[in-house]
């Protein structure tokens, strides 16, 4: 049982991390002018995939 | 070495290229979104842009300028126009149809012209593109949703 609790804490944690991640990198990319927010671009590679 | 994956290039390109030969379009899709802020990538540059016969023959010109082609890779209704370049991999793809978008001149009124080197781009709204991509409900697109809806959220505080 207090495995089970523990293990849903550290999802829970890990998730609150996450979206805390996401808004700070929504924020530095609002705080660049739109003619700056160019790194997006991901490229086919040979044979398939991509990468950035 | 790693490409690079800024897509200035492209941007400056597509602008100086479309004020040349004065065709109008909007930048829609993840590249839209990432301009608008949002932490999303993409392999192309999607536009919306009316289908008439003055603009397919600007979309020519505009492709005999890049050194690129114009493909019409689906079935002929689909109003999808494919511009490629095999050197470096370019692909700009044109639609005149858009899920969720009622009019390109609704698209566009909203739209927001973000400046390219010269010349100046005309950027869809991250509403619109929200918009567009629930109607889509693609995979794809259900997978980049909650990132864009958390940006518009930021936006929407940010601007108070």
């Amino acid at each position: 049982m207090k495995k089970s609790d523990s293990k849903a804490k550290r999802g829970t944690a890990l998730r609150r991390e996450s979206d805390r991640a996401l808004v700070q990198q929504i924020r530095r990319l609002l705080a660049l002018p739109p003619s700056k927010r160019t790194n997006f671009l991901r490229k086919r590679l040979p044979g398939g995939g991509s990468t950035l | 070495m790693f490409p690079d994956m800024t897509a200035e290039p492209w941007l400056i390109l597509a602008a100086r290229s479309f004020a040349k030969h004065r065709l109008e379009a909007v930048l829609i899709g993840n590249a839209a979104a990432a301009l608008q802020g949002s932490p999303v990538t993409t392999l192309d540059l999607d536009f919306m842009f009316r289908k008439t016969p003055l603009n397919l023959t600007k979309l020519k010109r505009v492709a005999d300028d890049l050194g690129a082609v114009v493909l019409k890779p689906y079935y002929p209704a689909s109003g999808l126009f494919r511009l490629v370049r095999d050197r470096d991999g370019l692909q700009f793809d044109f639609m005149s149809k858009v899920d969720g978008i009622r009019s390109y001149q609704s698209l566009r009124s909203r739209a927001a012209a973000v400046r390219f080197g010269r010349a100046t781009l005309l950027v869809a709204t991250l509403e619109d593109i929200i918009k567009s991509k629930r109607a889509a409900n693609r995979p794809q697109d259900r997978a980049v949703l909650p990132v864009l809806r958390r940006t518009l959220d930021e936006k929407v505080r940010l601007e108070g």
